[in-house]
């Protein structure tokens, strides 16, 4: 049987995470997923665990690697989109990735900026980075990509104005700004808090 | 034998290097590797993927470990460690050893008043 869910996440690494978790625990496996939406199969409640992971900051060809590595440890993997680019036809510029990973062309890595991956339950928790440097360093980059977006839409917002267009349109990106400003904060205390303890811990 | 240190702050390795390290030893791939530790540590040391993965690229970058070409397991690329990583290790078990007679003539000490 099969369930098919339209949702967007403002919150897409943690809060998308979270909720595929929820959809595992009720019994709900994820098939494939899209832009907007996801389809899931039936299986037993608590079988399968989700981890998100952001792996646009690397090459589309490294993240194509390091997506065969995940497979190569026996998770299942899928690639998701967060559409926060700036594009020009078929090329985007991602502000906030590293080297050539800046540049995504159609096809390559457009709308693979994520990957899910999929283990079953054992008992163990499923994290991808256990390592405090290089937790650190994925937190840094998820907080540049929110920032970047954060400061588009306050750009856009200011445009808005100048132009004196229809300025009530400008409530627009200002919400998303908002909205976008949860994660920002939250990976700021994170980010805080692991360098604190990088201090003395490894 | 000096080790060949490009690291400024006195060549401790991090413990997720010395293991990989250490499980590369004999031929492995990544979920092999994984494996090894955490049999070897008994559970206490459970490496995620991808920082096992960021860090297998970093030693074959420092050339510490290398790809055996032509022995893959399906999509399972696997590595050996080099000469220039054994080296290392050694470095990083003269530097433990030291630490640890350090601390044991420290501790110990005080046990004795």
């Amino acid at each position: 049987m099969t369930k098919t869910v339209f949702r967007y996440f403002f919150d897409f690494v943690e809060g998308q995470e979270k909720w595929l978790n929820q959809m595992a625990e009720k019994g709900y496996r994820l098939k494939a997923c899209g832009q907007v939406w996801y389809t899931f199969e039936s299986c037993q409640p608590n079988e399968y665990e989700y981890a998100v992971e952001f792996a646009a900051d690397k090459s589309y060809k490294r993240s194509k690697d390091y997506k065969d590595f995940l497979e190569s440890m026996e998770y299942r993997t899928f690639y998701k989109g967060i559409n926060l680019n700036f594009s020009y036809g078929k090329v985007k510029w991602r502000p906030w990735a590293k080297g050539m990973g800046q540049i995504a062309v159609s096809p390559g890595g457009f709308n693979k900026e994520l990957l899910i991956a999929e283990k079953q339950k054992n008992g163990e928790p499923f994290e991808l980075h256990t390592d405090l440097k290089d937790m650190l360093s994925g937190y840094y980059t998820l907080r540049k990509v929110y920032l970047w977006s954060t400061a588009q839409a306050l750009a856009l917002a200011v445009m808005i104005f100048l132009l004196d267009f229809h300025s009530w349109l400008a409530a627009f990106p200002i919400v998303l700004a908002f909205l976008w400003s949860g994660p920002i904060i939250r990976y700021s205390k994170t980010i805080g808090k692991l360098k604190h303890q990088g201090e003395i811990y490894e | 034998m000096i080790s060949i240190r490009d690291n400024i702050k006195g060549g401790a390795l991090t413990e997720t290097t010395f293991l990989i390290l250490l499980a590369a030893y004999r031929p492995n791939h990544g979920y092999g590797i994984m494996q090894f530790i955490e049999k070897e540590t008994k559970g206490r040391v459970l490496l995620g993927a991808g920082t096992l993965y960021g860090a297998i690229n970093t030693l074959l970058n420092k050339k510490w470990i290398a790809p055996i070409e032509g022995m893959n397991d399906g999509n399972k690329k696997e590595y050996l460690i080099t000469e220039l990583g054994k080296q290392t290790v050694e470095g990083e078990l003269e530097r433990m050893r030291e630490l640890l007679n350090l601390a044991l003539n420290i501790s110990g000490g005080e046990n004795n008043d």
